[in-house]
């Protein structure tokens, strides 16, 4: 039976997996190091980039150990050289308890927020706070669970269900939502269940020892409890993970709480954030509450002008704050804001204060290696000789371009019923759809045959 | 906290406490005395507990606290109510094991006064058991002086009261 019932879970495991749809760093789980943070050479989807992978593996450690706040890292290099790859790979390699906010540098570019406030936003997302809260559950004994289904197959059902401690025994009446967790557990007479009264959700503690049977067929992992004591509402302390920012829309008076869901926070004032930051460290200091600093992410950050830089300046001084991580990949540029040139658009000032990590372009065989990585995440199969073909556009024009054209070949392959994508599908989606180099080439030899080009060099005297 | 007085008997209907969760979001009503389903605000997806279940309410008169179970329809000599002073609460046991109940009295807890095993006394009548606790006489005194109290406060008439807006 036990092998009946493992057979039977397959399909479910698989459903759950396949709803994600494929991102352009969907196949990165990790930086891909070994226990003494040495790199492997192909590992968790990452390939090469050895020096800043191990660079970021030190980062990870730091960012583990919570003890240092307000660090910056600057990840810097070509464009396609994999910096928001080793950034989620952090994030991928931190875990679900540390909090990781990703933005991009022009995110915090809106009309209804300050660039100041988006900012400290931002890195009030990134900070975690772990805390103990009390909530109601119901613990007890399933006497009997009995579902109504309408007699006309639509509409909601209607249940009872009947829960008994060693002293007392109530009922239930249960809304469709419940009746569908209730089914999707499994949940039967003898098991022993508690609710979180809340949220709902159902825990199978394990089934009751008065309905163990000497003959009953059971599976192996089937553990037996007492039936629980006492009343079945108890009150249990629970320890969960808000952020810095989630404390902050709670208690901010204007908006409510129910502005988290709605996302429209507006701004909250620095007297709010006082006196959260001061109840967060008495909390601390009651050991009610622990401080998990995360990581904030800011791809393109020279998108970011020279007022945000020097607010970055200042709240990194704070020992509030995440560990800060920016990606750019400018080399020397205007800050923007200003009319000063500087290394990546960032300030000399800002620049000092940061732990720069280069990562360099892919060799060939890196590229070979990606490529294949994302063959096998795009579930494309790819013939030896189309592989040397696509790696070699990829070396010329850039890695993105050759990764798009993975799914686009996939496409035409499967449309002449083929199994492997050959060279010839790689050539007809090279010739279909232009690189950007070509695209260029194409541009300057017939600029003058576009649109509004008539006008040029005949400009009309206004004056 | 709130409470509603009778204007006629001077009785207390309804005390209510909202507490803030310890993020600070504000917390549901919870009800110390008064009819506890006036405030039946759970989400009708989940699952709540069958109106034919026993209900517990408190209800007080001038001399004892009083707590009412309602449906409860097994005889009189099923229950037994015992106080744990050591706990302070009492408790409510079936010998059929179908009801069991520990309640706090926070009227006792507020004054640090211990609570007392001759002063409960209990009937069952019409599918409901009554329990009464006799307020002790530093209650009493101080009930008395919280009323002098409030009836020197000025009542509104009918109708909502005047809400200064921002």
């Amino acid at each position: 039976m036990a092998a009946q019932m493992a057979a039977t879970k397959v399909p479910e495991v698989r459903d759950i997996t396949r709803i994600e749809r494929i991102g352009a760093h969907s196949h990165i789980r990790g930086l891909g190091l070994d226990d003494a943070l040495e790199p492997r050479q192909v590992s968790q989807g990452m390939v090469g980039q050895l020096a800043s992978r191990r660079a970021a593996g030190l980062i990870l450690e730091m960012i583990k150990d919570g003890h240092i706040a307000g660090r910056a890292i600057l990840i810097a290099g070509q464009p396609g050289t994999g910096k928001t790859a080793i950034a989620m790979g952090i994030a991928q390699s931190l875990g679900q308890d540390t909090p990781f906010t990703a933005m991009a540098g022009s995110e915090i570019f809106s009309l209804e927020m300050s660039k100041t406030e988006a900012l400290s936003q931002a890195f009030r997302k990134a900070i975690g706070v772990r805390i103990k809260e009390e909530t109601e559950i119901i613990e007890g004994e399933v006497v009997e669970i009995q579902i109504d289904r309408p007699a006309t197959g639509t509409g909601a059902k209607v249940g009872k269900l009947t829960l008994k401690t060693t002293e007392m025994e109530t009922i239930y009446d249960l809304g469709s939502k419940m009746i569908e967790s209730l089914s999707k557990e499994r949940v039967q007479a003898g098991d022993v269940i508690t609710i979180d009264k809340a949220t709902g959700k159902i825990t199978k503690l394990g089934r009751s020892f008065t309905r163990a049977r000497d003959y009953d067929a059971m599976g192996a992992q089937t553990v037996f409890v007492q039936c629980p004591e006492g009343e079945l509402q108890k009150r249990k302390e629970v320890v969960h993970t808000v952020s810095l920012h989630e404390i902050d829309v709670i208690n901010s008076r204007t908006q409510g709480f129910l502005a988290l869901f709605s996302g429209d926070t507006g701004e909250i004032k620095s007297e709010v954030r006082e006196q959260i930051n001061a109840k967060v460290s008495e909390w601390r200091e009651e050991g009610k509450a622990e401080i998990i600093p995360g990581v904030l992410f800011i791809d393109e950050v020279h998108m970011l002008d020279i007022e945000c830089f020097s607010f970055l300046n200042r709240a990194l001084e704070s020992d509030l704050s995440p560990v800060l991580i920016m990606a750019t990949n400018r080399g020397i540029t205007r800050i923007r804001g200003t009319n000063y040139q500087s290394p990546h658009g960032i300030p000399i000032d800002m620049l000092d204060r940061l732990l720069i990590i280069a990562t360099s372009p892919y060799t060939e065989k890196e590229t070979r290696q990606i490529l294949k990585i994302r063959c096998e995440e795009e579930d494309v199969e790819l013939s030896e000789e189309a592989h040397t073909v696509l790696t070699r556009i990829g070396l010329e024009t850039s890695l993105r371009y050759a990764i798009q054209l993975i799914s686009t070949a996939g496409l035409v392959c499967r449309k002449r019923r083929g199994t492997e994508v050959q060279v010839e599908d790689i050539k007809r989606v090279y010739s279909l759809f232009l690189d950007e180099s070509r695209s260029s080439q194409y541009m300057k030899e017939y600029q003058d045959s576009f649109l509004f080009n008539e006008a040029q060099g005949t400009q009309m005297e206004t004056s | 906290m709130a409470e509603e007085y009778d204007l006629k008997t001077d009785e207390l209907i309804v005390r209510k406490w909202r507490k803030k969760s310890t993020l600070g979001a504000p917390g549901q009503w919870s009800i110390e005395v008064g009819d506890p389903s006036t405030m039946d605000t759970l989400e009708p997806h989940l699952m709540k507990e069958s109106s034919s279940n026993p209900v517990l309410m408190r209800k007080d008169t001038k001399t004892s606290f009083q707590w009412r179970v309602r449906n409860l329809p097994y005889p009189k000599d099923v229950y037994s109510i015992s106080v744990e002073p050591v706990e302070r609460c009492c408790i409510i046991r079936t010998t059929n094991k179908k009801y069991y109940k520990k309640f706090p009295v926070p009227d006792l807890d507020r004054c640090q006064l211990p609570l007392e095993n001759s002063a409960i006394t209990f009937s069952h009548a019409n599918n409901t058991l009554i329990i009464s606790y006799q307020k002790p006489k530093e209650i009493l005194t101080l009930e008395k002086d919280l009323l002098t109290e409030l009836k020197r406060m000025k009542g509104t008439s009918d109708g909502d009261v005047d809400c200064k807006t921002q």
